[in-house]
């Protein structure tokens, strides 16, 4: 028994204390209750926020003002992000559209250059002298040694071996072979082509020869010659072939070597050889009496 | 009739070379396709009907190009009678060879080319140049892979065609009757 009571008495003075601990704890709970009861009515007597409210205003305030950042720029990137969405739709589409107006504007522009080269050849024919047969040119040269195109016209249209092939721009060629509906053209620019030439400006004449991509050389022509680039090189109208003064080129450099008498000049064609779509045939009635005295000379020989 | 057939064939190439390739960049060249088939003719036609189709393009060739008629003529019929003999014997028959063979052949018939008309005709082709040279003939050896091939398909298709239908020929008649006899 006196072992048992003593092992009871410190179970009972515990008790005693939390139940002690519990009612203080309690107590002030309670008074803080109160007390914040008493300072929330105080602070809000008036409709006006008192000291607490302020403070707890004054440390709310900042981190509202971070989240509403924070919601404002995530609902802004959003925004951007779906406006980019929209975006690239739209840029799809016009670019889309972008593409089909350069299309037509292509489209415009090789009309427009087509009309500008169609009216040329016209003007060029209204005022031409000579009888004009318009060809268009059908074929080209497989090889890379020769220079010859086939145009669509032949014996049928009044075309014979040795006439003329001009254009707006100056000399194209002249007919080597006919056949009744085509015929085959040598271009002056082949290195087998010689034309009777003169310098406009100074009237200094040479021999021009086809020189393949240099275009031509202006051979024979004296060093003490008057001669400089930009000058334009027409035909000399010798031998009955070519009338005289059309245009062959423009001088594009002069050259005197230590060796030799004559200068070494290169002249630019005035024809676009590479860009050759139509030309005009000389029907002159001279190539056709030539074509005619040739060929009874040819067939007395036989 | 595969000689008609590839005489069209060659005569749809002049037609292309002369037009469309005139449109080609400098350089992607124009790769020479009638000389192509030449060659091949050379390999896979017999002596007779390979000749004529050698002279059909010959004939073609003089009267797109040039302005010396029957230089073309004389030009392929030369190149296939090389090509033949070399081909008939000699290793370069081997389908290894052939591709090889048409650079070599073209490089050389342009040299004979330029030779022959220096000393003919002088002044009248312009300056040699090297660098086009090599440059047409790689184009050309680019070109006649597929080239070869097409024609491969196409002689071998026309061949097949023909045998089968002589085969038909030759096994006429009832043959039902034929076996019960």
């Amino acid at each position: 028994m006196g072992v048992e009571s003593r092992m009871l008495r410190p179970k009972t003075n515990d008790r005693k204390k939390v139940a002690r601990f519990r009612f203080t704890r309690l107590f002030l709970l309670l008074f803080l209750f109160v007390v914040l009861l008493l300072v929330l009515l105080s602070s809000t007597s008036g409709s006006r926020f008192g000291v607490f409210h302020q403070i707890t205003l004054e440390a709310l305030g900042p981190i509202q003002t971070v989240f509403t950042r924070i919601s404002i720029n995530t609902i802004r990137l959003k925004d951007k992000y779906i406006a980019l969405w929209n975006l690239q739709e739209e840029i799809d589409q016009l670019r889309k559209e972008l593409d089909n107006y350069h299309a037509q504007l292509d489209e415009y522009r090789e009309a427009y250059s087509r009309n500008r080269f169609l009216e040329a050849e016209l003007e060029f024919k209204k005022h031409e002298t000579f009888p004009a047969l318009m060809a268009r040119v059908v074929g080209k040269d497989p090889s890379f040694w020769f220079k010859t195109l086939i145009v669509d016209r032949g014996e049928n249209d009044g075309v014979v071996t040795g006439m003329v092939a001009r254009n707006s721009h100056g000399v194209v060629g002249q007919v080597v072979q006919v056949s009744d509906n085509y015929s085959k053209i040598l271009l002056a620019n082949a290195p087998s082509s010689a034309i009777d030439a003169i310098v406009q400006k100074s009237r200094v004449r040479g021999i021009l020869k086809g020189a393949d991509r240099q275009g031509y050389i202006l051979q024979y022509v004296l060093k003490n010659a008057d001669v400089k680039v930009g000058d334009v090189v027409v035909t000399a109208g010798i031998g009955g072939v070519f009338p005289q003064g059309i245009t062959l080129g423009t001088v594009s450099r002069v050259r005197s070597k230590r060796r030799g008498m004559f200068l070494e000049i290169e002249v630019e064609p005035a024809v676009d050889f590479g860009r050759l779509e139509f030309l005009y045939i000389n029907l002159s009635e001279e190539q056709l009496v030539i074509d005619k005295l040739s060929r009874t000379s040819s067939s007395a020989g036989e | 009739m595969v000689v008609l057939i590839f005489f069209l064939l060659g005569f749809l190439l002049i037609a292309i070379q002369t037009t469309f390739f005139h449109y080609f960049p400098n350089w992607l060249g124009r790769p020479d396709l009638s000389f192509i088939l030449l060659v091949f003719s050379g390999y896979k036609f017999s002596w007779l009907p390979g000749l004529l189709l050698a002279f059909l393009l010959g004939w073609l060739m003089d009267v797109t190009s040039g302005v010396f008629p029957g230089t073309y003529l004389l030009l392929v019929l030369t190149v296939f009678s090389i090509v033949k003999f070399l081909s008939q014997n000699s290793s370069v028959k081997e389908t290894i060879f052939q591709i090889p063979l048409v650079g070599v052949s073209y490089f050389i018939v342009q040299c004979c080319f330029y030779l022959f008309f220096s000393v003919t005709q002088p002044g009248i082709l312009p300056p040699w140049s090297w660098s086009r040279i090599v440059q047409e003939t790689l184009i050309l050896l680019v070109a006649s892979i597929p080239c070869f091939v097409f024609f491969n398909w196409m002689y071998e298709k026309i061949t097949t065609r023909r045998l089968a239908s002589r085969r038909l020929k030759r096994s006429g008649g009832n043959q039902f009757r034929q076996m019960k006899r």
